[in-house]
């Protein structure tokens, strides 16, 4: 038991009841190898304890000023394995645990078993570093290797040195991304590398040492292949291990091992080159790793033969070869884990790993084939495009920094000329002076923000998504009222004297498009989360058929005013005049989504009317305290105003199968998405979402044909569920007659 | 924190009618012991006594325990303060022992516990559960509970979580809102209107 001075003894002794202090055990024999430090000296404090739980009656606390019951709820037991880490330790130290012989160096004197455990160790580094990705601790993962945690003792082994250095400086390069991303609040587990030795800045050495390495075992390959096929061996080389017959299975083996690390390393620096530049390199890299691990795969073969002595139920699954590899124990940095209770982190599965690499890659691969885009929208699209993948964590750190940079687009484009091009002002206007007005530079921060915020996971980015409503909003008055002020009321269009006004009439839609373009991705995101009942889908339909109008008429308002610009430019007067009476087809798109929300809003209420599909009565609220929780963050910044429970039951109250008007929506829908097909022909993903649409409305319009059939309320054995198997967001009725 | 799931077809179930349950509010120490045995048994987050201790001293009131011939088979544990200048119950541990789940014990329990809540001011209850308990997400469903947030990786195997939250009606702040009677049984409650809270 420890006593060291500097402990509170308040802590110390805070044990509540008789039969929990008595009688653990589990206690381990008393070690007689716990060093003592400079400030702290151990002595046996149980017969104190012991007298002092005595003292207590059942149900007694000790009380301490900083020790109250909340408090206490962070205490652990000592020596409870499920809550004390220190107990859960093989080793109490790397010192202990490398005397021990838990670390070898070399791992034999074999050269072929030698070899062996090299690539067992490599093969569990990477199924701990995709666990790491994956969410858990550096400590508990990678750095469970002992060999990482003293890589000068593996000097006089080049392959394990080289790969072990390679492997810190790869960590570190990827937690520098991570962390220099800041939008990992959730995920801040994988930052947390106190007290790690990540590595000095030896990156390029560590490349050299790898392509040395890698030399080694390329002529060590050639070598055995020559002498196999009876060939003159150019140059004698000193073979990798002793039994010719294994030699090429085991040059291979190490050499795409060897590689992927080498191009992955490169992938990570190329990715980080400023503005974009080494993207083109970087997918050149990333084609090299997936053909690496397609041949890391294929060498699983061979190195399980090897392994023949180890029977099915002792396999372990985090290497190629079943082996457990050597030289790692989880426990031994338990004390710089995460403060959470003591858990052993399963690690994955090496072939979980591989797959885990391979989508990282093709994920990164994505990022790596935009053409950086100088539109904010596309810009936008891009990354939400980027998200339906459901991208992890390290990929969505790279994006992220790759759009911004700097506080600028790639690096590159001011946000003030984002903002100016994207509502459709012209060039030279994004270098004016108004960009420093305190409401300009306010929306600059909103903007980045926003698409830092769609880079992150699709949980956190709905609630920060939610809570930035109220920022556009009140950013827009802002510049609203700043605009009045200065220019007073007179802000007709055709008033260009200043551009000032100009960038003002172009902006201030502009700020408005986006604003219900947040609110609408809020509640959409809400499905992808499973974050709606069945029951709550009438009224976020409605809600998103509120968003969707006032969207679709501020991209209308912002669109006429670009192209009102743009149309004084030119000077076709026959073209203008054709382009006034033609709706823009991004706004037709979203007027056929308005259908589908509608049309599913009012089918459902329709449902509950006709009493087909009725919520549950809850004992404690109604309808209405579900409605103004679910839209409080809308509702607050009045998005849109003017909308409200009430508003929503009067348009519901009388919707019933016995027309055909719920059948309009969702036809009008039809007609206006093949009304547009053809204005978004050359873009494959648009193309996708409108037959998507088309399939939903479709689908829907055959079920309310059945349910108007069988005749509503005097059919009592109806199902009706809800899938989403034609749209992520917009839901299809089955209906069953049970 | 946490509710026990309703899977098992393979576990026997008791054969026992609702009326047989019996259920006590938190009485004292004795209780203690029943509720860590009934939480360690069925959940699995670690919890110190400490942390019972927090929540049955400081609001006995609000946990209770399920009784079947004089044997626990099910508990709730809560607490209830202020967040953000709002009055919030919480909702901590949730536990009825696998012969027993399907009876409505589990929803007897919560529903008792948020009726005091209730009672003593407070405006919402919230919890966190599992996305992936589908028996617990629909228990509280039918108690008028919703989804508010969905977080990432929130138990240490990696699961999300739902924040569920249930918001109790408030006054109006607007009386002149007329009263609309839905026909098919609930109504909007105006200015004065307590009846959703009636039994």
């Amino acid at each position: 038991m420890m006593s060291d001075p500097k402990f509170q003894a308040s802590e110390a002794f805070a044990m509540a009841s008789n039969d929990r202090a008595d009688g653990n055990a589990t206690v381990p024999p008393p070690r007689s190898a716990i060093h003592s430090g400079d400030n702290s000296l151990w002595a046996d404090a149980s017969p104190l304890l012991h007298a002092a739980c005595q003292d207590l009656k059942e149900g007694e606390l000790i009380h301490g000023d900083n020790f109250n019951l909340y408090a206490a709820m962070s205490a652990l037991e000592i020596m409870d394995p499920k809550m004390d880490s220190g107990i859960a330790c093989k080793y109490y130290s790397l010192e202990e645990a490398i005397e021990d012989g838990a670390a070898p160096i070399p791992f034999s004197v074999d050269k072929t078993t030698d070899v062996r455990c090299t690539i067992d160790i490599m093969d569990h580094l990477l199924a701990c570093e995709a666990t790491w990705h994956k969410g858990h601790s550096l400590a508990q993962t990678v750095y469970s290797c002992l060999y990482l945690l003293q890589t000068e003792r593996t000097s006089s082994h080049a392959l394990l040195h080289s790969y072990c250095k390679v492997i810190r400086a790869t960590c570190k390069e990827v937690l520098s991304v991570v962390s220099d991303a800041r939008t990992h609040e959730e995920e801040d587990v994988f930052t947390m590398s106190y007290g790690l030795p990540l590595g000095g800045n030896e990156d390029e050495k560590c490349l050299s040492m790898l392509n040395a390495v890698e030399e080694t075992v390329s002529r060590q390959l050639r070598a055995c292949k020559a002498s196999s096929s009876k060939k003159r061996v150019s140059e004698d080389i000193e073979p990798l291990q002793n039994n010719p017959d294994l030699e090429e299975g085991y040059c291979k083996a190490l050499l795409c091992r060897l590689r992927f690390r080498k191009h992955f390393y490169h992938l990570l620096i190329s990715m980080r080159r400023p503005q974009g530049r080494g993207l083109e390199l970087g997918r050149k890299h990333i084609s090299s790793c997936i053909a690496e691990i397609d041949s890391i795969r294929k060498s699983s073969a061979f190195l399980r033969a090897r392994a023949w002595e180890i029977s099915e139920q002792n396999r372990c699954n985090t290497t190629a070869s079943g082996s457990e590899p050597i030289g790692f124990d989880a426990s031994i940095n338990c004390r710089l884990a995460a403060p959470t209770p003591p858990r052993a982190i399963e690690i994955l599965c090496w072939e979980k790993a591989l797959d885990y690499f391979v989508k990282l890659l093709q994920d990164l691969d994505h990022i790596c084939s935009y053409t950086l885009d100088a539109s904010w929208e596309a810009a936008l699209l891009f990354v939400v495009n980027f998200q339906k993948s459901q991208p992890d964590l390290v990929s969505r750190a790279h994006l992220q920094i790759l759009l911004i940079q700097g506080g600028k687009l790639y690096g590159r484009d001011t946000i003030f000329s984002v903002i100016t091009r994207a509502a459709g002002l012209p060039e030279f206007t994004k270098s004016h002076i108004i960009q420093e007005n305190e409401f300009m530079v306010q929306l600059g921060q909103l903007v980045i923000n926003l698409l830092k915020i769609l880079c992150t996971n699709a949980a956190w980015q709905r609630r920060k998504l939610g809570k930035m409503l109220q920022d556009w909003r009140v950013t827009y008055v802002q510049l609203e009222l700043a605009f009045e002020k200065e220019f007073g009321e007179t802000s007709n269009i055709s008033n260009n004297k200043h551009t000032s006004i100009t960038i003002f009439q172009h902006i201030l839609p502009w700020v408005e498009e986006q604003t219900y373009w947040i609110a609408y991705r809020f509640l959409i995101l809400g499905f992808e989360l499973e974050l709606y009942s069945v029951h709550d889908y009438c009224m976020v339909y409605w809600y998103i058929y509120a968003v969707l109008t006032k969207l679709a008429e501020k991209k209308h308002i912002r669109m006429a005013i670009s192209s009102g610009t743009a149309k004084k430019k030119t000077k076709k007067k026959k073209d203008s005049l054709r382009d006034d009476y033609q709706i823009p087809a991004a706004v037709l798109f979203l007027q056929s989504q308005i259908y589908l929300a509608e049309g599913l809003s009012m089918m459902l209420a329709a449902l509950r009317n006709e009493q087909i599909l009725v919520p549950p009565q809850s004992p404690f609220n109604t309808e209405r305290e579900v409605f103004m929780q679910q839209f409080e963050l809308l509702q607050r910044a009045c998005l849109p105003d003017r909308v409200s429970y009430s508003t929503f039951k009067e348009s519901t109250l009388h919707a019933n199968f016995s027309t055909q008007v719920l059948s309009d929506h969702f036809k009008e829908a039809q007609r206006i998405a093949k009304e547009v097909k053809s204005s978004f022909a050359h873009d494959p993903d648009k193309m996708a979402e409108i037959r998507r649409m088309e399939q939903v409305a479709e689908h829907n319009n055959i079920a309310l044909n059945v349910i108007r059939q069988v005749g509503g309320a005097l059919e009592p054995c109806l199902k009706i569920s809800f899938t989403f198997t034609h749209h992520p967001f917009f839901a299809t009725a089955i209906v069953k007659r049970s | 924190m946490e509710t026990s799931t309703k899977e098992d077809l393979e576990i026997k179930k008791v054969n026992c009618d609702a009326s047989e349950i019996e259920y006590v509010s938190y009485g004292g120490e004795h209780h203690l012991p029943l509720i860590m045995n009934l939480v360690d048994q069925e959940l699995s987050e670690p919890y110190s006594i400490f942390t019972y201790r927090y929540f049955v001293y400081l609001w006995p009131q609000l946990s209770f325990l399920a009784f079947h011939k004089g044997k626990c088979v099910g508990t709730v544990v809560c607490k209830m303060g202020d967040h953000r200048n709002v009055s919030r119950g919480y909702i901590a541990m949730l536990v009825v022992i696998k012969p027993y789940r399907g009876k409505g014990i589990a929803t007897e329990l919560v529903t008792r516990s948020i009726k005091v809540m209730m009672e003593s001011g407070c405006e919402e209850v919230t919890l966190e559960s599992e996305v992936t308990n589908k028996g617990a997400l629909a228990l509280y469903g039918r108690l008028g509970f919703i989804r508010a947030k969905r977080l990432f990786h929130y138990y240490l195997n990696g699961v999300d979580a739902f924040r569920l939250k249930l918001r109790f009606p408030r006054p109006e702040l607007h009386p002149s809102l007329p009263v609309m009677a839905d026909k098919y049984g609930s109504h909007i409650p105006s200015d004065h209107d307590n009846s959703a809270f009636e039994q």
